[in-house]
């Protein structure tokens, strides 16, 4: 049952190497990868939701001298959330990259990205994870500068430069926990941080500083994001989904394990505090910037900006609600936000790759014909917008529903405000790129023009829209199984 | 930048330098001590090779060394990606041919030296595979434009075959019941040997591919 994990990590690393050996088939064999890669990560979702958390001893030498990986609810619902994008990604990418000799290129790197995802979200172990967090940092930048344009070579070098600077300042929180206790199992460190009290605070506190801006830089938290923007918006369509959908979430995922986890005795209310007011200038920031790009992946890319600043603003909200209900539901709502943004945005990047390559641009206001010859693909970009708004019944609905109530319940009425000014600021770039489907121009009796595209985007809105909205139910049951110290 | 910005700039990093250097001091000196390198000492007998540096990276954290691997791989792949190599230098004159021709050999055995060596004394793959490397940088330099590589179906081959032996190996003790990457004692230093030997040619050929820079 345990190997179920590294085999969740192995299948798409094989996948990987066997496309880079066999590049004339290297899309049948992607293809076939992404489908082992996620019934594998369905196992690890259903076996946990059958039993609760699992781990893994690699090498059977236990902690602290080995390396572990484990896979609790969290973990679970972001593996499978990744499985579902990136499997509609790879077949979206099949015609995306139909002709073109860059699909050579795309597949081995795309499905690296996708296993050494796989390897962050069941990393147990801080220093497995600055290994995963430099194989992801390296193949997205490398699969960002993918259309070899000049400004997408800059914004992704620039990228990996940012990106490694991350997760250099992360390793020296690393070292100077393992320097302090001698070890680097997260569970155990955790055991040992809530035990050494008063003793170990300056250390405490300035690995947690380190750590959390490491990864903060990574995950485009305000004013870090500066990097995300032109990287974003410059690769190719099913590149962008992943970076926005995915790999930013990577880095988010770890700052919520050592907040919630890993530093739970130590992490203050007021330190998460201004995590939550970053997040909130994020989500104003990023929202605006939105409303204001000429560009429609520009747009999304900014849009991801506001978005991961949600997600922040959680952090102090559970600080300040003892457990219990109210803070179970506060987690539920946070992984929720983050589920229903990976499958909102991803969505809206391959329908705007979608847009971009029938209209030969993206410029928001010279898209009106476009968006009418291409009905799937506009009801995709609304179906993510409404997701991405908030509105009845996606999944961020709930989760926003939930912070408001969260908020209430801590007296901290502010972030009700910037949950409002983020969600009018999202409703009216939505709106704005929806409005030029209302034209006069002609409109095409087929819904669907190219199934092979549009399908799986409208997958993946739909996702986000109807099923994490309409069923967030097993959702709890899923993190209230496995969340363990988390939740 | 004007320079009145970077002072500032030196000097706040010079203070965040000193503060975590402060840390660092209150960390070690809470808790003196090796840490994990006893436990790990102790366990180097039942490790199957006698370096403890070979024990750490291939037996107690060989996952980490596996994905090492992939980060050394997804970095050729990202320089295939950015377009072909540049064209080729001029050949070489004839002192710097015959060099060539004595250096290479030696490097190449050189490596093959410091891989078996790994086993019992500092050594190992990535030495070995950066000795490899360094024989196609000199073939390279000494005006063979391919660097001493095969052809680039085998260049992607040989490139993959580390992680790819690696992740087989720990596939096939997990299908053995043993679990992923747990090998039996009696046959450590065996199945540590032959993941080297991948290894070392890998990361040779990586990294001769990546001086080449592109696509072959």
């Amino acid at each position: 049952m345990t190997d179920l994990l590294p085999l969740a990590v192995a299948v798409p690393l094989l996948a990987a190497l066997l496309v880079t050996a066999l590049p004339r088939q290297a899309a049948l064999l992607g293809v076939l990868g992404a489908a082992a890669t996620t019934l594998a990560a369905g196992a690890v979702l259903t076996a946990v939701w059958l039993n609760g958390a699992l781990t893994a001893d690699l090498g059977g030498w236990g902690v602290p001298l080995g390396i572990s990986m484990r896979a609790n609810g969290f973990a679970a619902a972001l593996l499978a959330m990744t499985a579902l994008v990136a499997l509609a990604t790879s077949v979206y990418a099949t015609g995306y990259f139909a002709d073109s000799p860059k699909a050579v290129h795309f597949w081995p790197l795309w499905l690296l990205l996708w296993a050494s995802l796989n390897a962050l979200l069941l990393a147990a172990d801080l220093f497995n994870l600055f290994v995963t967090l430099e194989l992801l940092g390296l193949c997205a930048a490398a699969l960002g500068a993918l259309t070899g344009s000049a400004d997408a070579v800059k914004a992704n070098l620039r990228y990996l430069l940012v990106g490694l600077l991350g997760s250099t300042t992360y390793l020296m929180g690393v070292a100077l926990l393992y320097s302090a206790y001698g070890a680097l199992d997260i569970a155990l460190l955790a055991e040992h941080i809530a035990a050494g009290g008063d003793e170990n605070n300056a250390v405490d506190a300035a690995a947690l500083t380190l750590m959390t801006v490491g990864l903060a830089l990574k995950a485009a938290l305000f004013p870090l994001h500066f990097w995300l923007p032109p990287a974003h918006a410059n690769a190719p369509a099913p590149v962008s989904a992943a970076l926005s959908a995915l790999v930013v979430k990577g880095a988010v995922y770890i700052i919520v394990i050592l907040w919630l986890e890993l530093f739970a005795s130590v992490a203050t209310a007021s330190a998460a505090m201004v995590l939550g007011l970053l997040g909130a200038a994020g989500v104003v920031w990023g929202s605006w910037r939105a409303l204001r790009a000429a560009r429609l992946k520009l747009m999304a890319a900014y849009s991801t900006v506001a978005q991961i600043g949600y997600l922040f603003m959680f952090l102090p909200l559970i600080a300040a609600t003892p457990p219990g209900p109210a803070r179970d539901n506060l987690f539920a709502a946070l992984v929720l936000m983050a589920l229903s943004h990976g499958f909102a945005k991803a969505g809206f990047f391959l329908a705007a790759g979608l847009v971009q390559q029938q209209a030969g641009h993206d410029r928001i206001d010279d898209l009106g014909g476009t968006a009418q010859q291409m009905p799937a693909t506009t009801f995709t970009i609304g179906l993510c917008g409404s997701a991405l708004i908030g509105l009845p019944p996606s999944g961020s609905f709930i989760g926003k529903w939930l912070m408001m109530q969260g908020a209430i319940e801590a007296g901290q009425w502010w972030w009700i405000v910037v949950l409002l000014i983020g969600t009018l600021l999202a409703a009216a770039y939505t709106f704005r790129v929806l409005s030029r489907a209302f034209g006069l121009e002609p409109t095409p009796l087929r819904f669907v023009t190219d199934a092979r595209s549009e399908i799986p985007a409208l997958m993946l809105a739909l996702t986000a829209v109807g099923v994490l909205g309409l069923a967030a139910g097993p959702l709890w049951t899923l993190l209230g199984l496995g969340a363990g110290g988390a939740a | 930048m004007s320079r009145d910005w970077s002072l500032l700039l030196g000097m706040l990093l010079a203070l965040l330098a000193c503060v975590l250097l402060w840390v660092l001091h209150g960390a070690l000196m809470d808790q003196p001590g090796p840490r994990l390198a006893d436990l790990a000492a102790a366990n180097v007998p039942y490790s199957g090779v006698s370096n403890p540096v070979t024990s750490v990276l291939l037996n107690f954290r060989a996952y980490d060394t596996l994905l090492e691997l992939a980060v050394v791989l997804a970095a050729l792949l990202g320089i295939w990606a950015l377009g072909p190599a540049v064209p080729g230098f001029q050949p070489s004159g004839p002192v710097l041919a015959s060099m060539v021709s004595w250096i290479v050999p030696l490097l190449i055995l050189a490596g093959g030296y410091m891989l078996w060596v790994g086993g019992h004394a500092p050594g190992g793959a990535f030495q070995a595979g950066a000795l490899l490397g360094a024989a196609g940088v000199i073939l390279r330099l000494g005006g063979d434009p391919r660097a001493g590589l095969p052809d680039e179906t085998m260049q992607r081959w040989l490139a993959v075959a580390g992680t790819a032996v690696f992740t087989l190996v720990g596939l096939a003790l997990a299908a053995a019941g043993e679990g992923f990457l747990t090998y039996p004692t009696d046959w450590a230093k065996w199945l540590i040997l032959l993941i080297e030997t991948a290894a070392t040619i890998a990361i040779g050929v990586t990294l001769a591919a990546a001086y080449v820079g592109g696509r072959p």
